[in-house]
């Protein structure tokens, strides 16, 4: 880049935890970040090391090309809105919105501002999440027939997390990732079936179990827990195929144990992960910058993430009745692998 | 004491023939009426019987007619009833082959006989004698799981097209893999519960695997609320695939709110690679489930006290499976009890 080049800047709206990768993520790319946040966002700037804090929304939508929305789910809607207004680009983190038709009214606000809006749905950036979807669009296990998906972890120790009408819960808030994995996977679902241990915050765990049953006939199970604190973050995926099967374990897929010789705080006795190779937030915002800048294509779009609110939605609504809920023919539009592998 | 094998249609008749020949004072005869009419290449009869070393009858009248202390079935599923009532009534104790029968309605006509005639009866689940499982239940009765609140379950497999056709048989099987496997994670969880049942099933099966060689169902997701509150999801696919390195596994993940516990039932092993034949090698070690299964069963006759796995337990993992295959039809959740 030319030094008298303007440097392309983003707005990045709120200072929590999954602003810190994004923001250090803009940075390694040479962007310029403003941030605004309610609350004070200098710990977070001079944690990361970068950054400049703008002391409001309105400051920050006429100083940036794009905007980077890493707030609590309730408020996203606003935000994009407000971006679409002052005509912005939109990166907005998972889930979109607690209701499909919210996030139906932050397309259609972008769309009439004719500017662009991805969800974050980072999965699809992980190196062995992106391996094993290759594969599989490569017809390396034929026809999809059985996937399984599991992600668990520590649960959230910000309180919001912890409030339904607030974050929706675990499966919008954790199992959306996997939910948008199955559909991208195994293609566009009719049946959403789901239990929930319940969201008592008084007992300190929480899981939910959804099977899914897309229109290829194809069937996924997807399973979340919020576990104890301390509780070692860990996925899994195991997807069955006519031609044969793919699967992972990120316990036991790790490139580089080291073995302290004391137990943590938690008494786990596990140290942190070393993460090798490129983060997949990087992968993800770099992809995310090509396509404000260039207008490169994303492996996530709009729609995705309207698909994946739906289906978590659809999720929360059988939780609810107890019984299975048909999705509408059509409500999800993704291209299924084979599709794709034409492409 | 002396102990019958019932058909050899199933070829656990095999391990369990093998396992009680390494008890002491245990004499082992056999039937296999059926093995003239099975499809060519299929093993049993008395050629198996000579070759397992054991003494073969030609039909089950003389069979019983020895007067076995105990019979052990492994028959296909729907005749599992059939025999169970002959065996009985000629007063020998009963081991059936899982699932217990293709019905409850059977499974329970099953439990009548052998009360009526005063015998015992067990269902064959051998991975609750495992070493895994039994490592769960401990930690489980011992509170370092707190309480339970979900559980995932996975049984996965080969198709048991090779050795067995009638496995794949609607009627002689009573389904595809969800009768077939759905049994044996939710064994699992009726010993750790207590004998806690199933309130609510709801199944989403498909057959996309092998779809051309089968008319049951080959991948299934089965859905249970217990009783007691626990949820669990079990996959009860056939998606292991021809050339797996061994016929499949069983995991159970139970998720408290003192920890999370993961077991692989047959994790137990050493890995390889053979280059003479070109794939992996899973070599298992540890103890032999199938040995301690059949153990329990003389064990318990020996000592006059009812073995377990027992009817009740076969019958109550019969309901979730008879539960599932309805919902599966209906395509709604199905209420128990």
């Amino acid at each position: 880049m030319a030094e008298s080049a303007p440097p392309f800047t983003v707005g990045m709206v709120g200072a929590g935890s999954i602003a810190r990768v994004h923001l250090s993520s803009w940075l390694s790319l040479g962007v310029r970040v403003l941030v605004y946040a309610p609350h004070d966002p200098a710990p977070l700037l001079s944690e990361v090391g970068g950054g400049e804090a703008v002391g409001s929304l309105d400051e920050l939508l006429s100083r940036v090309d794009a905007v980077d929305v890493v707030t609590p789910t309730t408020s996203h809607a606003e935000v994009v809105r407000a971006a679409a207004a002052a005509g912005r680009h939109v990166l907005c983190e998972k889930p979109f919105a607690l209701t499909s038709a919210e996030a139906e009214g932050m397309i259609a606000a972008c769309a009439d501002a004719g500017v662009q809006l991805y969800p974050a749905h980072v999965v699809r950036y992980f190196p062995e999440y992106v391996t094993m979807h290759d594969a599989v669009t490569a017809g390396k296990i034929g026809e999809i027939a059985v996937q399984r998906f599991t992600r668990a972890g520590s649960r959230p120790v910000r309180e919001w997390y912890l409030d339904d009408a607030l974050s929706g819960g675990i499966v919008i808030d954790q199992s959306i990732h996997d939910l948008d994995f199955a559909r991208w996977n195994a293609g566009e679902v009719a049946t959403v079936f789901a239990r929930d241990t319940g969201s008592d915050p008084a007992v300190p765990v929480r899981s939910c179990q959804v099977i899914l049953t897309h229109t290829s006939g194809a069937i996924s199970y997807v399973n979340g827990t919020w576990a104890r604190p301390g509780t070692k973050f860990r996925t899994t995926f195991q997807i069955a195929g006519t031609g044969g099967l793919l699967q992972h374990d990120s316990a036991e897929h790790r490139p580089l144990v080291v073995d302290g010789g004391r137990a943590d705080e938690a008494g786990t006795g596990l140290l942190p992960d070393i993460s090798l190779g490129e983060s997949p937030y990087l992968t993800e915002i770099r992809e995310f910058h090509a396509a404000f800048t260039r207008n490169e294509p994303t492996r996530v779009t709009a729609d995705d993430g309207l698909a994946a609110v739906r289906i978590a939605e659809a999720a929360a609504e059988s939780i609810r009745t107890g019984q299975p809920v048909r999705l509408a023919a059509g409500t999800t539009t993704a291209p299924t692998p084979a599709e794709e592998a034409t492409r | 004491m002396k102990i019958a094998m019932m058909s050899f249609a199933h070829l656990h008749a095999v391990s369990y023939i093998r396992a009680l020949k390494q008890l002491d004072g245990v004499e082992v005869i056999a039937s296999d009426p059926d093995h003239s009419s099975r499809p060519e290449g299929e093993i049993g009869g008395p050629s198996l019987a000579a070759e397992l070393g054991v003494d073969y009858y030609d039909d089950y009248a003389t069979l019983l007619a020895q007067r076995p202390d105990g019979v052990i079935i492994c028959s296909e599923n729907a005749k599992h009833r059939e025999l169970t009532e002959l065996a009985a009534a000629a007063g020998a104790h009963v081991m059936s082959e899982k699932p217990i029968a293709t019905s409850t309605a059977d499974a329970r006509a099953m439990i009548e006989a052998c009360r009526k005639a005063d015998r015992y009866l067990m269902v064959a689940y051998p991975v609750r004698f495992s070493s895994a499982f039994a490592a769960t239940k401990a930690a489980y009765d011992a509170g370092s799981l707190g309480q339970v609140l979900a559980v995932t379950g996975t049984n996965n497999g080969r198709i048991p097209l090779d050795a067995r056709s009638w496995f794949v048989d609607p009627e002689l099987a009573g389904g595809g893999s969800l009768a077939d496997h759905t049994v044996h994670v939710a064994d699992l969880l009726d010993s750790l519960f207590d004998g806690t049942r199933a309130a609510e099933v709801y199944a989403s099966v498909n057959k996309i695997l092998h779809a051309d060689k089968v008319e049951v169902e080959t991948g299934g997701l089965v859905s249970i609320r217990y009783a007691n509150g626990v949820l669990a999801t079990i996959d009860c696919s056939w998606s292991k695939p021809p050339n797996y390195p061994t016929w499949g596994g069983l995991t159970l993940q139970l998720v408290g709110t003192g920890g999370i516990a993961d077991m692989d039932a047959f994790n137990s092993r050493v890995d390889g690679f053979s280059e003479l034949d070109r794939k992996s090698l899973w070599l298992a070690y540890g103890r032999d489930a199938d040995a301690q299964l059949v153990g329990e069963f003389v064990s318990a006759i020996r000592e006059g006290r009812p073995p377990q796995p027992d009817g009740e337990a076969g019958l109550r993992s019969m309901e979730i499976v008879e539960a599932a295959y309805q919902s599966v039809r209906t395509g709604a959740p199905v209420a128990i009890g």
